[in-house]
């Protein structure tokens, strides 16, 4: 038996083993489960030591001594300090680095892609346009627009407010089932793509 | 490459890649589209909408017909190269223009050449199909040469109007041109104005309304059933003796959706201290499990019990997103906790967590930003907060005063857009597109 | 220096992060990729804290003999394994890419498979839902559902010489109700993402440095 063979055997093993959660908690599948995050952590760690620290800091700055990326390891060495509970504060500065350059790059790219973009797409071009795009048009910008109002958290939603918001819900509604069909094939073919594993691809190498 | 020959037509003035100087120089060719949207959209907008800062600011950033040479009235092979330094880039690329002659229906092809600004030789930078080059409204073409150029330096380039031979003949060079150009690098991207205008108008509204909050007024802010679910959902479990289960999302702590979780985890992690619960976390980011286990212990030790902490309760299991799903869900079946909350962002995992919650009979309060898992914790949760509710939840357990006063902020960027939804639909039926003025 | 600090630190970094976008200066590039880079750092070494805190967790359950402290040690025994394997071996082959293939991937392709199962109950739940809108979600699911399959093609109404299929209402469903609830949702994300980013730029949000900060 070669290691791919074995390997092979292994994966139907712990694939029965991971589905048996459906049935219930079972000693299989806890091993499966622990097995799972032990080699998943060790994996990534590897990783991303490897494509972040190594290539990102180590090499350059002690090989190449590239001194711009010396701050990096730096900050990334204060999160060290969180291992003690005394010294927790110095890794604050990593965390603040790591949380606030990543909210500086979000503010504008969120309102450029998330809010401008979107309000460009919903504003209808309503002359020359097709009976059927005129009131698709319509719908999309009478559901964005109540959305909003279902969104609007400074005033109590009633009257004229409650019923826009609840126009606003519809839509979210009609829209997360929408999602949810949309999704259900995509979902049945991965359990199908197991099965051809288990009854195809595992019989092969067995050479039932 | 065939032989060219330099027969220049029409020079190019040195520094004529100046943006401003070109389009200086093209304004009475271009028609005026832009000087149009300008008189109408500032005008209706000011009247319509009480947008005039923003509109007639974008407007700024509108002029983008792109500058083209005048008509050609010449001879029916002579060709205009202009050579000009790219908008809004850090000086590293030219773009080269040419209108096609008025008899253009024999030329194959059009040949670029960039003269070495060390050697002195002409090296290719393309040929270009009239077919599939790039085109700007007035009929020109367009080529941006991005190899190699550095800013503030002279290049200068050739073009040959190239006719290929009848079966088998030599190509025939029709015309050859000339231009020179110089690359600018630019401080600023005039493309994303709007976007700056944006930015600039909705920090501004912000810290305006927290300024304002600081004032000591009362701030009203609507009823969240998913979080006035939490008292009953945190009482629930105490009354059954077992522990609460949060979940923060796959998202790293950079992400702003984790921020929002590991707020509402304070306010949950002091409803449990409270009532004396025991609180399960695990994370799938390091960095979240140390920033969620100082805010748990620091909720605890405000309500008087630093004894409830125990960091074993928090704990990291693995960056896998299919392995933190199955390491929940393997908690969630063997400490079968009374409620579980899921907030923060989720991928595929988030109804596989929610399912196996609701086969151990759980309560169960979802939030997320992710539209796409939004379906999924809507089916199979009680409660969930559907995505700008997550980030109004920090605030509506809070009711700290600054970040309500953010909220309002929030609110009055809605009814900006709201106006700008509608008084752009009628500004269109009225003619008038606002829809470039965004961006 | 233990409060301000880190909010002073976030604040310029924040504001560099911001500005990038807007100017294409090469040198504000240069850091702006810097900062990219820095942050992969930090990262890769936080996971250190990561294992480090999985490995303690699961060695306090071996040490005090706790109920199911035998699958502690598969956890250890497989972060470990793993570590090991790279160090001895190589990352890109050897046991450690073994494991991978034959152990992790496996496991993780059926978790998320195990997706198909908690649809069809999630499904069930949505039709023992009553109200309204749970009738609106379930009705608009089961359109979309059929209309994405050959049976929806052919299950419709004919007006006049139209035939409007299944698969046609779920294609306008998509196009117009469903696009609006995205884009309603994404504008309300997009202001409450921007609006918590300046509140930590501008050091308003710090639950994340923890709340002495």
């Amino acid at each position: 038996m070669d290691a791919s063979m074995a390997g092979t055997i292994l994966a139907a093993i712990f694939t029965l083993a991971i589905f048996s959660l459906l049935y219930r908690d079972n000693p299989f599948y806890r091993f499966a489960e622990h097995l799972l995050v032990g080699v998943s952590a060790g994996y990534y760690v590897v990783h991303y030591f490897s494509s972040a620290v190594l290539r990102k800091f180590a090499y350059p700055v002690f090989v190449s001594q590239d001194w711009w990326l010396l701050p990096g390891g730096l900050l990334g060495l204060l999160m060290l300090f969180r291992l003690s509970r005394h010294t927790q504060w110095v890794s604050r500065y990593a965390i603040a680095f790591y949380v606030a350059a990543w909210s500086g790059y979000l503010i504008p790219s969120v309102i450029q892609e998330r809010v401008l973009v979107q309000i460009q797409g919903t504003i209808p071009q309503l002359i020359g346009a097709t009976p059927g795009a005129v009131i698709g048009a319509l719908i999309l910008l009478v559901g964005v627009t109540t959305i909003l109002v279902y969104f609007y958290f400074s005033a109590e939603h009633r009257g004229a407010l409650n019923s826009l918001s609840r126009i606003g819900i519809t839509f979210l509604m009609i829209g997360f089932g929408a999602s949810f069909g949309y999704t259900v094939m995509g979902r049945v073919s991965l359990l199908i793509g197991r099965f051809q594993f288990l009854f195809q691809e595992v019989p092969e190498v067995l050479g039932l | 490459m065939h032989e060219l020959s330099t027969h220049p037509v029409w020079h190019a003035p040195p520094h004529r890649g100046d943006r401003r100087t070109c389009q200086k120089a093209l304004s009475a060719a271009a028609p005026p589209r832009a000087m149009v949207l300008l008189g109408m959209g500032r005008q209706n907008a000011l009247r319509l909408l009480g947008m005039g800062l923003w509109i007639s600011t974008a407007l700024l950033a509108a002029p983008r017909a792109e500058p083209t040479p005048a008509p050609e009235a010449g001879a029916p092979i002579e060709c205009r190269l202009d050579v000009r330094d790219a908008p809004n880039d850090k000086g590293t690329a030219l773009e080269i223009c040419w209108r096609a002659p008025a008899d253009s229906a024999d030329i194959t092809v059009y040949a670029i050449e960039r003269r070495d600004p060390e050697t002195g030789d002409w090296q290719p930078v393309g040929t270009v199909s009239p077919a599939v080059a790039a085109r700007d409204p007035q009929g020109g073409f367009r080529h941006q040469d991005r190899r190699a150029i550095e800013p503030n330096r002279t290049y200068a380039y050739r073009l040959a109007v190239v006719r290929s031979g009848a079966r088998g003949a030599p190509p025939e060079t029709l015309h050859t041109a000339a231009a020179t150009g110089v690359a600018r690098a630019q401080w600023f991207n005039h493309d994303r104005l709007p976007a700056a205008i944006a930015v600039l108008l909705f920090s501004a509204s912000l810290l305006l309304f927290i300024r304002w909050a600081r004032g000591g007024r009362d701030l009203f802010i609507r009823r969240i059933a998913g979080l006035e679910a939490v008292d009953e959902a945190v009482g629930r479990a105490t009354e059954m003796g077992r522990p609460v289960l949060y979940s923060p999302g796959l998202d790293p702590m950079e992400e702003v959706a984790t921020v929002a979780s590991v707020n509402i985890l304070g306010q949950v992690a002091r409803k449990c201290g409270e009532y004396e619960t025991r609180l399960i976390m695990p994370n799938r980011d390091a960095i979240v499990m140390t920033v969620a286990q100082e805010v748990v212990r620091e909720a605890y030790t405000e309500i008087g019990r630093p004894d409830l902490y125990d960091p074993n309760d928090i704990y990291y299991t693995t960056q896998s997103q299919f392995g933190y799903a199955a390491a929940v869900c393997g908690t969630m079946m063997r400490e079968r906790p009374a409620t579980n909350f899921f907030i923060g962002h989720f991928y595929a995992e988030s109804l596989i967590l929610a399912e196996t919650g609701n086969a151990t009979g759980a309560i169960q309060i979802a939030g997320t930003d992710s539209d796409s898992q939004l379906p999924f914790f809507i089916t199979a949760c009680d409660y969930t907060l559907i995505g700008e509710e997550l980030y109004a939840g920090s605030v509506y357990l809070s009711r700290e005063p600054l970040l309500l006063g953010a909220l309002k902020g929030q609110d009055a960027a809605k009814a900006v857009i709201l106006a700008l939804l509608l008084g752009g639909t009628i500004l269109m039926l009225a003619g008038v597109d606002i829809r470039p003025l965004l961006g | 220096m233990k409060k301000t600090g880190p909010v002073i630190l976030g604040f310029l970094v924040g504001i560099l992060m911001l500005v990038q976008y807007f100017t294409p200066n090469a040198w504000i590039e240069a850091r702006y990729n810097n900062v990219l880079d820095w942050k992969q750092v930090v990262f890769g070494m936080t996971l250190i804290l990561g294992v480090v805190s999985l490995f303690l967790y699961h060695w306090r359950k071996i040490s005090r003999r706790q109920s199911g402290w035998g699958y502690s040690v598969v956890t250890i025994g497989g972060l470990l394994f793993m570590i090991f394997a790279a160090l001895i071996w190589s990352p890109e082959a050897g046991p450690y890419r073994w494991m991978f293939d034959y152990v992790q991937a496996p496991m993780q392709a059926t978790m998320f498979a195990l997706l198909a199962f908690y649809v069809a109950s999630a499904s069930y739940r949505a039709f023992r839902a009553r109200g309204f809108h749970a009738a609106l979600l379930l009705t608009a699911g089961v359109i979309v559902m059929l209309g994405r399959v050959p049976l929806g093609e052919l299950i419709g109404v004919r007006i006049g010489e139209t035939h409007i299929s299944l698969a046609t209402i779920s294609s306008w469903i998509l196009d117009y109700p469903n696009l609006a609830a995205k884009r309603g949702v994404m504008i309300g994300v997009g202001l409450g993402m921007t609006a918590t980013a300046i509140k930590i730029i501008v050091g308003i949000e710090r639950t994340y440095l923890g709340r002495g900060a």
